[in-house]
């Protein structure tokens, strides 16, 4: 295997307002996405800056391309491209002065900058705009020159947070195309940041879920679910519910965890899919017609909401004094 | 993950800090291009040092061209005798120019250094976090010293710059409006240059050093003022009550004390330059 293109160990940040990240261990392959996952105040962005060198941490380590933020963050941030929660333009210059100052600033020469930002401008359709300033920009419009500022560089290594916050439907489509094509085609490591699970889903082959500084779990979305959910969860499409007969002969097959009648027929838990075939013939032997049996797809957004209903007290957002532990919501989590 | 021990790193020796040029010129191109686009920081720039470096001395050397002569005495007779007998043996039509134009602007001269380095430090330092533009800044590969020495020119060259230009056209026009009574070049005077090119330029690395320290306290330009300007104001009061007598002392105090404001403001710049640090601005953010 590759030298990881993140790993951290123990991982810390206190602030003088408490703490903002606790005991952060996390290994992430190159041209993997990542999903950093969690709510407000979560500690994303904190992970972030540490493992960017802007912020140092009060405990732990971290090797990100295989320089050591702390000390070498200068020759990293020359390999990474960072997209902020706030777009960070400057109002005040057009889209291509504020990209063509970032390009300087990453030591591009003035002719090269001058094509690579036309051809960013291009790709982000924002080649009739470069010229205005952007205060008179839109909301999906700053978030787009920001991303090109991001990606101005080619860099190895992409931290995004919230790339498609304010996009519309197919800015937001397009982008998220853009991130899966530079994992799996240019082989570059993205950690995303993001609160849009279901963008989240479509790419994202490792996530992390921290919650209060405390990373809960991380893993890939499929092992995370198997974790979650060891059985298979079959919808069965009958003509009418399931009968009281038809789920007592379901239960009798082997392998069936459970049967429930539903609407459209049945749900059943089986502990594996070699069941199925034993599942449709128990109904067709009690007389029922099978127009569809599909296994619940299982996604990065029932992972982190299986998390976050472990956690639920913590967002129901109970007074301090009675809000459990960091130690407590682990426990939590992981029982 | 089991890896608790951090895996070993091939060691650099730390290395000296060498001011990468094309950093601070791309950063300092980037702000003077904000600067001049925003009209909160250009008007001001312009309008303190226009009232008091042409509109005033304009106005004055137009007033004793066109009306009689104003009887000095009673001032002159308040004024220390080493100033009042040059200009009492003076013709009377003289008296006013020389004493308003060369010696009572002087004071308000060093306003301007002061002023415009205020304002520029401010939109620089705490301008950049009230733009929410400062973390992006912050994860680009620009050192902090680079960072830091870019934002002090920024704010520093235009105010020497725009000093420098408000005292030729004073003295471009004190002289030319004052011709027809003076018959003579009377500013700059020795004193007076030394002024502009020693003492202007350490009044503006003490504007820039107090709002160095102010910014990074201040969450706003309009807080950064605000709070500098609680200590540049008795410090522009103090200008105004005795750089007068600066013109009065000889040429080595006036270099002297040219010196000890460079030192107060370059100890409070380099204060500020410790103090700068990417860990530092990152938490406040």
């Amino acid at each position: 295997m590759s030298e990881p293109a993140i790993v951290c160990a123990g991982l810390r940040r206190v602030f003088d307002d408490g703490l903002a990240l606790d005991s952060l261990d996390l290994e992430v392959q190159p041209g993997t996405v990542l999903a950093l996952l969690g709510p407000n105040g979560a500690g994303k962005t904190t992970t972030v800056r540490l493992l960017n060198g802007i912020l140092r941490p009060t405990a732990g380590w971290s090797r990100v391309l295989g320089l050591d933020p702390q000390t070498q963050g200068h020759e990293l941030r020359h390999r990474t491209g960072v997209l902020t929660e706030n777009a960070g333009l400057d109002d005040r210059l057009t889209a291509r002065e504020n990209l063509m100052v970032t390009a300087r600033l990453r030591g591009i020469d003035p002719r090269t900058a001058r094509v690579r930002v036309g051809e960013l401008l291009e790709r982000f359709g924002m080649t009739s705009h470069a010229g205005q300033r952007c205060q008179g920009y839109s909301t999906g419009q700053r978030r787009r020159i920001a991303l090109a500022r991001a990606l101005i560089s080619d860099p190895e290594l992409l931290f995004l947070d919230e790339p498609t916050s304010g996009l519309d439907p197919a800015a937001t489509d397009d982008v998220i195309d853009l991130i899966d094509s530079l994992a799996k085609d240019r082989g570059r490591t993205v950690v995303l940041c993001t609160h849009f699970l279901a963008e989240a889903t479509r790419v994202a082959d490792q996530m992390a879920i921290l919650n209060r500084g405390l990373l809960l779990v991380s893993g890939s979305p499929r092992e995370l679910a198997d974790e979650l959910w060891p059985e298979i969860e079959l919808q069965i499409e009958l003509e009418a519910p399931a009968t009281e007969s038809m789920l007592d002969a379901l239960a009798r097959v082997g392998g069936v965890c459970s049967a429930d009648a539903t609407p459209a027929g049945a749900t059943v838990s089986i502990t594996d899919r070699q069941v199925t075939p034993a599942v449709i013939d128990a109904i067709v032997s009690g007389g029922g017609r099978v127009f569809a049996a599909l296994p619940t797809e299982r996604t990065l957004a029932d992972v982190y909401f299986a998390y976050e209903e472990r956690l639920d007290p913590v967002h129901r957002g109970l007074r301090a004094a009675d809000a459990p532990t960091n130690s407590t919501i682990l426990e939590q989590a992981s029982a | 993950m089991t890896v608790t021990d951090p895996p070993p790193m091939v060691s650099h020796p730390p290395q000296r800090w060498r001011p990468d040029r094309s950093v601070i010129t791309a950063i300092m191109v980037k702000d003077i291009t904000a600067i001049r686009r925003s009209k909160a920081i250009v008007l001001p720039m312009l309008l303190v040092p226009g009232v008091l470096l042409i509109g005033l001395p304009a106005g004055i050397a137009l007033f004793a061209q066109t009306r009689a002569s104003p009887d000095l005495s009673g001032l002159l007779a308040n004024l220390p005798a080493s100033l009042a007998h040059p200009i009492a043996a003076l013709p009377s039509a003289e008296r006013m120019i020389v004493l308003v134009n060369g010696y009572l602007l002087a004071p308000l001269f060093l306003v301007v250094p002061l002023m415009v380095s205020a304002v520029l430090a401010a939109d620089a330092f705490a301008g950049e976090k009230e733009r929410r533009t400062l973390e992006s800044l912050l994860h680009l590969p620009v050192r902090d010293q680079d960072l830091y020495l870019a934002k002090l020119l920024v704010a520093f060259v235009p105010t020497v710059l725009l000093s420098w230009l408000g005292f030729v056209f004073f003295a471009v026009i004190s002289n030319a409006i004052g011709w027809p009574v003076m018959h003579r070049l009377f500013v700059p005077t020795t004193l007076w240059m030394i002024l502009i090119l020693w003492v202007t330029p350490a009044v503006a690395s003490l504007g820039l050093g107090i709002m160095v320290r102010v910014s990074a306290r201040a969450s706003t330009t309009q807080e950064a003022n605000q709070l500098g300007g609680a200590v540049i104001m008795p410090l522009i009061l103090a200008a105004v009550g005795q750089a007068t007598g600066l013109l009065l002392l000889n040429v080595t105090t006036v270099l002297g004390i040219g010196l000890i404001i460079w030192t107060i403001g370059l100890w409070l710049i380099r204060g500020g330059m410790l103090r700068f640090d990417r860990d530092r601005i990152a938490s406040r953010l």
